[in-house]
């Protein structure tokens, strides 16, 4: 089945792509022409051929969008996917441990106290001050809920997700807090960001990600082998020449800064690191060196599809991607819960 | 070949190995044994690198552990582990395969598939092979385990390492004696082994040399022959027993409550 592998991917890539074009053409808004031959040679000619307007929606609106639904989609499944090969549990996603509430809690609070300084600074470094502390954020709660959670390498379930509970209470209650004090235009931003929305896409914020993810795939994505030894527990990984607390290490703090960047610019999009690895994981077993690589590209699938549905189903306005991706992530979520019921 | 010195280790002030001298031979097959809590498995981790925690350096080919290089290190010594774990979602040859990681980047060359179809073989997983690891019983799961070293261990290099914690448990008497017989035939080939083992009698007729432990310190060090004697052995086990001769092979045979 390991062989096999450059064939999956190169399948999966092809469904993304096909997926992406399809949503380039869904949404409120209808293009003159219609035959993606047409768009795609006049855009690179640039002859006049395409109505500006078109243009705009395109490469403003839709494509920036599409790419951030691809980006984090893919980020947010492959931190899934590694922090379940390091806590050795499924359950172990960005948002159930609290990863993503620790990162939105300080993102909210500069979205907010930032308004005061936002008029002085450019937009990129806006935007990067936002994803350091939504890094920041979620760095410190790894690194708690990791402490408290793992011992000698063996991690207790329930503290873990009870780590995530309280981390995430305590980021409600902040979020209400900012929510009262916050004037009316502020508030929507608040209220739409803590539900996830990709609505916000810039090339800007596209070119933060994929920098971000580029360096994080590339020393995480070809961990698949080491994250298998490591089922078999740490100190057997070490003795097939696995360094585990340098993985560790990588992880930790790969994940954050995925994870950080990802709520900074699209808010608490839950659950896309538990669906995915749970569907790859029903076909491949636990094997990560075949659902590490396919989750970054499923991930971005899933998240697109949620998102062209978010965007369509309901026009002319849209809900929420965040709530499309927990109706798809509750139940998976409990079906978890129910099998490993013995074993907690 | 493994050579340590002054080994101290302590759990929250509380002692678990007093100045233990080890020194191990090629080719040589080391049996640890003593009661329970005596710092056999605390011992055999030490050995084996597990913990870093103390001052005195290991040598292992006369290089520190640290000197050496974390991939060619699993190419000449492997451990079995006493508590393996027993929630792996994945087919036995995985399981088995992981023992090659240190040889294949990406996708197992032929020569590892080979090595874990042979070690697979010689601990009698074979029909085991596309079973899934978790419906598997205590022993087979052991089994799993003990090919997954073997197959780590199979390449060209001279004199390698092996330490087993405990291989023989769950398992029924043909496989221990299979088992202990392969671990002879490694150590015959110029290899060394150094495994804990609870039953005394099957460390007396495969051991080369049996190391008996009480309360972290060694109370003999020899050849079977000299450790098992009956003042030792009753007053360490604090339980009576007679050894004699076996009279099949002539190791000791020590028979408890007599």
């Amino acid at each position: 089945m390991q062989n096999k592998l450059p064939l999956y991917l190169v399948i999966s890539l092809l469904l993304l792509v096909t997926l992406a074009v399809v949503s380039l053409y869904m949404g409120v808004y209808v293009f003159e022409k219609h035959s993606f031959y047409e768009i795609f040679t006049g855009l690179i000619n640039h002859d006049g051929s395409i109505d500006p307007a078109d243009e705009f929606v395109l490469m403003q609106l839709r494509l920036p969008r599409i790419v951030m639904a691809i980006l984090i989609g893919s980020a947010l499944s492959v931190s899934g996917t590694c922090l379940q090969g390091m806590f050795r549990n499924p359950l172990a996603t960005p948002d159930l441990i609290g990863i993503t509430a620790g990162a939105s809690l300080l993102a909210a609070v500069t979205i907010v106290l930032g308004s005061y300084i936002r008029p002085y600074i450019p937009e990129f470094l806006q935007y990067s001050l936002l994803s350091v502390m939504a890094f920041v954020g979620s760095l410190i709660t790894m690194v708690m809920v990791y402490r408290i959670s793992t011992q000698n390498g063996r991690t207790n379930v329930v503290m873990m997700l009870l780590t995530g509970v309280a981390i995430t209470a305590l980021g409600f209650a902040v979020m209400g807090l900012l929510i009262y004090f916050s004037k009316d235009d502020q508030l929507r931003d608040l209220t739409f960001w803590n539900l996830g929305s990709l609505a916000g896409a810039t090339w800007t914020k596209n070119a933060i990600l994929a920098v971000v993810i580029t360096m994080s795939y590339y020393f995480l994505i070809n961990k698949g082998k080491a994250l298998n030894a490591m089922m078999l527990g740490e100190k057997d990984a070490q003795h097939l020449g696995i360094k585990v607390e340098r993985i560790k290490k990588q992880i930790v703090i790969l994940t954050a800064l995925m994870v950080g960047t990802a709520v900074a610019f699209a808010g608490t999009i839950g659950f896309v690191g538990l669906i995915v690895p749970y569907i790859l994981r029903l076909v491949f077993k636990s094997n990560y060196h075949i659902i590490l690589p396919l989750s970054a590209v499923f991930g971005g699938i899933l998240l697109l599809l949620a998102d062209t549905i978010s965007r369509t189903v309901a026009p002319p306005s849209e809900i929420p991607v965040g709530v499309l991706t927990a109706f798809m992530g509750s139940p998976i979520f409990i079906i978890i819960l129910i099998r490993s019921r013995n074993t907690m | 070949m493994l050579e340590a010195s002054n080994i101290s280790y302590a759990h929250r002030k509380f002692s678990i190995l007093e100045n233990i001298d080890v020194s191990v031979n090629n080719g040589e097959l080391l049996v640890i044994v003593g009661p329970n809590g005596a710092g056999k498995s605390t011992l055999l981790s030490l050995l084996a690198n597990e913990m870093d925690k103390h001052k005195d350096p290991i040598f292992f080919k006369k290089k520190t552990f640290k000197e050496w290089d974390n991939k060619e290190l699993a190419h000449s010594k492997a451990k079995f582990s006493q508590s393996n774990s027993h929630d792996i979602p994945l087919s036995v040859k995985d399981v088995v395969m992981m023992g090659r990681y240190p040889y294949f980047s990406s996708i197992p060359h032929k020569t590892d598939e080979e090595a874990a179809q042979k070690a697979m073989a010689e601990t009698d997983v074979m029909h085991l092979t596309t079973r899934e690891y978790n419906s598997l019983s205590g022993g087979e799961k052991q089994r799993v385990h003990l090919a997954r070293v073997l197959a780590q261990l199979d390449n060209d290099i001279d004199k390698k390492l092996v330490f087993l914690d405990e291989p023989l448990n769950n398992l029924d008497v043909l496989h221990q004696h299979r088992i202990l017989n392969t671990i002879k035939t490694f150590t015959q080939r110029g290899n060394t082994a150094v495994m804990v083992l609870h039953d005394l009698n099957l460390a007396a007729q495969f051991a080369d040399r049996v190391m008996l432990l009480k309360k972290g310190k060694i109370v003999a060090h020899d050849v079977p022959g000299k450790v098992f004697t009956r003042e030792i052995i009753s007053s360490v086990y604090n339980f009576p027993c007679t050894i004699c001769p076996n009279p099949v092979n002539q190791n000791p045979l020590i028979i408890f409550g007599t």
